[in-house]
């Protein structure tokens, strides 16, 4: 609700009203935040100076939630409460995270809507709420090290997250109270950290191996002008397999087999365990001493040689997806002038020899790959927010999957591509089968495949109110439009007869915007006591930034570019807050807020043609 | 920004089959300076709004721009014609049986010994084709002769979908 105060293009903030931003990485393991201090990005410690969070929850009876290390300890003796790799089961449906979930001691319950919620001791959690948990967490140690209020945050996602899990990542900072900058790409924020550091230009393929996910990028850095070209990947490959990888070979070498849940959890801890020490060392023994149940088998050695050989066939498919999305680029291996290393997996020797292999040239590793996306985040939000005076960067994504429309026999048609650059809006027309149809459902499906099933279902749309006519006679365009968040939404109404069809929109997970609301307010009963002040208090200062602001262009611009009446409008909506703002209903001053923003709106818009004509006017075209 | 003008309008360039790619890139990235919705991100939702609808637009332009086929398409349109209806269908008996051949080479393509060598010389191939394409549409659009152009255009079509099934092979085969 910052109306107008934005400074011109072109114009900064003044060095006195630098705002607090920060960039979060929000990861299945552990999560950062960080942010820019004296132009230089790092990450924020908490008050024992650790920098990661576990993303770990872990929900207690009458008591607030624990996250982080204290969760952790947990995770053994309180497994059903305590909640890891939450983010695997962002905006997925009941049955995804039944199948991801089997290897999670989580009760799983479907709401009403079919959207999975973990059962605690402390009630039914949604993933969402799980996350908001772990943001709130990241979001106060920002504002304790910053020392003020944050404007907003950069919210970090993998690239292939699906618009169903860039949804739910969002609407879990809405939850913590986080006012979302960007959803930005994690390859892309790596790439920033990178590349603004060292001033570099050129190819840039960032690889980034994660527990389990692998997301290759390429990207294009010119004139501080982040382009990127592709993304590609596969969200089943990543370290973890590794560790499987390992363990297999250690069952196969002692003719082990039928281990239960907690003695394959002990094996694949000692798989890792050697896996990290064979960074250093040339050959370590994998110990079972302590083994759950078991008389203790032999030590098996495995050396570097062996462990090698292990991983190759992992690596090789990340090495193949990576060929792929450099085609898709339209790009060869030698047109890559750098490659950034990202995720705990990238710190395999291993992976960083078969890299520089494909590529022929030695991958960037001078950047803590856990904490790299973070720091991008970090410069992106000091960006957005408006801190970095005459600052030309800017980061252009692309489209991760393809979107399109269930057609007939269950077929799907593409109706923007992937790697389509974003912000991106496409319209398609459909009519009629029968005569007199007067609805019809759409079904809006992401993903690469042929067919209905194999894509993941984003929401059904019911076009009602289309008047009567004869098949095919009816003309309905559907539009759809992607923001620079990478998030859907989509439009329609019926050309032939002019008039609208309305719309009802069932998110086919995630949360409709009365959800948010509803959770937002039951979070708040935690405090109830002060939540009716707290509210209020919020609420005016929230009317007293809209009332200064308006006032002030008002001041600037009214009688140019506003009737008389306009601005007249807007004076009694004014006037109107005012009001509402001395009393003590927030209700009130919220839905007046709302009146007044709304009444603004236009004015806005026009102010911002005009800003940009006069700077526009200002320079030569080859000077922005 | 005036989303009701043409896209070459929008890009300061001149209504033409020839185009400065140059200059294209360069302003696209200016124009995306101004108004990315990155350049919005405190503002008010109005105003991202209007950041939004007009770097949609402007991704659009720059997609149609960019691509050979696409332009040619689009200065059709807009001469009020529909170049790829799909009552639009007769082709030279001569092209459809060049197109019938070089179909069948690409699926026998992945049988042949030197695979890569053939897959490279096909789109060596396709490439001449579109390029000395290209040179007809921009003869026939500058002569005014819009029924021809639309007849290239639509050999364009097909030429640039076996380009992609090429690349798409290409990708499947060196996997």
């Amino acid at each position: 609700m910052a109306l107008l105060q934005i400074a011109e293009p072109g114009q900064s903030a003044k060095p006195h009203q630098r705002k607090f931003a920060v960039g979060i990485d929000l990861g299945t393991t552990h999560s950062l935040v960080a942010t820019v201090r004296s132009g230089r990005a790092e990450t924020l410690p908490n008050s024992l100076g650790g920098h990661l969070l576990p993303s770990v929850v872990r929900y207690r009876l009458d008591e607030l939630p624990q996250v982080g290390s204290k969760a952790l300890q947990h995770v053994v003796d309180d497994a059903p409460n305590t909640i890891m790799s939450v983010k695997r089961l962002m905006g997925r449906g009941l049955q995804d995270v039944t199948r991801l979930g089997e290897s999670m001691p989580y009760v799983f319950e479907a709401c009403e809507d079919g959207m999975p919620m973990l059962h605690t001791t402390a009630g039914l959690k949604s993933p969402v709420q799980v996350s908001a948990d772990i943001l709130r967490v990241l979001a106060q140690r920002g504002e304790a090290s910053l020392g003020g209020e944050l404007v907003g945050a950069v919210i970090t996602v993998p690239a292939y997250f699906d618009d169903a899990q860039r949804q739910a990542t969002k609407d879990a900072a809405t939850l913590a109270g986080i006012q979302v900058l960007r959803l930005l790409n994690e390859p892309t924020a790596a790439a920033v950290a990178y590349g603004l550091d060292n001033e570099k230009q050129g190819t840039i393929a960032v690889f980034d191996l994660g527990g389990g996910t692998f997301d290759i990028s390429v990207l294009r850095m010119q004139k501080g002008v982040f382009q990127v070209l592709s993304t590609g990947g596969d969200s089943a490959l990543g370290g973890d397999d590794f560790d499987h990888a390992i363990a297999d070979w250690v069952c196969q070498q002692r003719d082990i087999v039928n281990l239960n849940l907690s003695q394959q959890r002990f094996l694949l801890r000692q798989a890792r365990t050697a896996k990290e020490a064979l960074s250093q060392v040339s050959a370590t023994d994998l110990s079972f001493a302590g083994w759950p149940g078991v008389s203790c088998p032999l030590d098996v050695e495995l050396d570097r040689e062996k462990l090698n050989s292990l991983l190759d066939p992992i690596i090789a498919k990340a090495l193949r997806a990576t060929k792929k999305t450099l085609r898709d680029a339209g790009l060869g291996v030698a047109e890559v002038d750098q490659v950034v290393m990202v995720g705990g997996s990238t710190r395999a020797i291993r992976v960083q020899e078969r890299v520089a292999e494909l590529f022929d040239k030695p991958p960037l590793t001078s950047i803590d790959p856990d904490r790299v996306v973070a720091l991008g985040a970090a410069r992106q939000a000091d960006v957005l927010v408006g801190n970095q005076a005459g600052e030309e960067m800017l980061l252009l994504d692309v489209l991760p999957l393809s979107l399109g429309l269930e057609t007939m026999g269950g077929l799907v048609e593409k109706v923007i591509d992937r790697n389509t650059p974003i912000p991106v809006a496409r319209a398609q027309d459909f009519t009629t089968y029968q005569d007199g149809q007067t609805a019809m459902v759409v079904h809006v499906l992401q993903g690469e495949r042929d067919l209905v099933q194999d894509c993941r279902s984003l929401s059904r749309f019911e076009l009602r109110g289309i008047p009567p006519m004869a098949a095919g006679a009816a003309k309905i365009r559907v539009t759809f439009q992607v923001d620079a968040d990478g998030l859907l939404e989509v439009s329609a109404r019926e050309l032939a007869s002019g008039v609208a069809a309305t719309i009802q929109v069932k998110p086919s997970y995630g949360l409709s915007e009365n959800q948010i609301a509803d959770m937002i307010k039951a979070s708040w009963s935690n405090v109830a006591e002060d939540r009716g002040a707290r509210s209020l208090r919020e609420q005016q200062v929230e009317a007293d930034r809209l009332l200064e602001a308006i006032a002030v262009a008002m001041q600037a611009d009214g009688e140019r570019l506003l009737t008389t009446v306009e601005q007249q409008t807007i004076v009694t909506q004014m006037e109107a807050l005012i009001v509402a703002r001395g009393g003590d209903d927030h209700h009130a001053i919220t839905k007046q807020i709302d009146v007044l923003a709304k009444a603004t709106d236009e004015f806005a818009s026009r102010r911002m043609d005009d800003s940009i004509k006069r700077a526009l006017a200002g320079k030569a075209v080859d000077n922005i | 920004m005036d989303l009701s003008k043409d896209y070459f309008s929008s890009y300061d360039l001149p209504i033409a089959f020839q185009v400065d790619l140059t200059a294209l890139v360069d302003r696209h990235r200016q124009l995306q300076q101004i108004y990315h919705p990155d350049r919005f991100a405190v503002a008010t939702d109005a105003e991202q709004r209007v950041a939004v609808q007009i770097t949609s637009y402007l991704n659009q332009a720059y997609g149609v721009l960019r691509s050979p086929l696409r332009r040619a398409i689009y200065l059709l349109e807009l001469q009020g014609m529909e170049p790829l209806a799909p009552t639009n269908t007769s082709m030279p008996m001569d092209f459809l049986l060049q197109q019938m051949q070089l179909r069948e080479r690409m699926e026998e393509l992945p049988l042949a010994a030197d695979v890569e060598a053939q897959l490279d010389g096909l789109a060596d191939e396709l490439l001449i084709m579109h390029n000395k394409l290209q040179g007809e549409f921009a003869v026939a659009y500058n002569d005014a002769q819009f029924e021809l152009a639309e007849t290239v255009v639509r050999k364009l079509q097909f030429i640039d979908k076996l380009q992609q099934e090429c690349n798409d092979l290409e990708g499947r085969l060196l996997d």
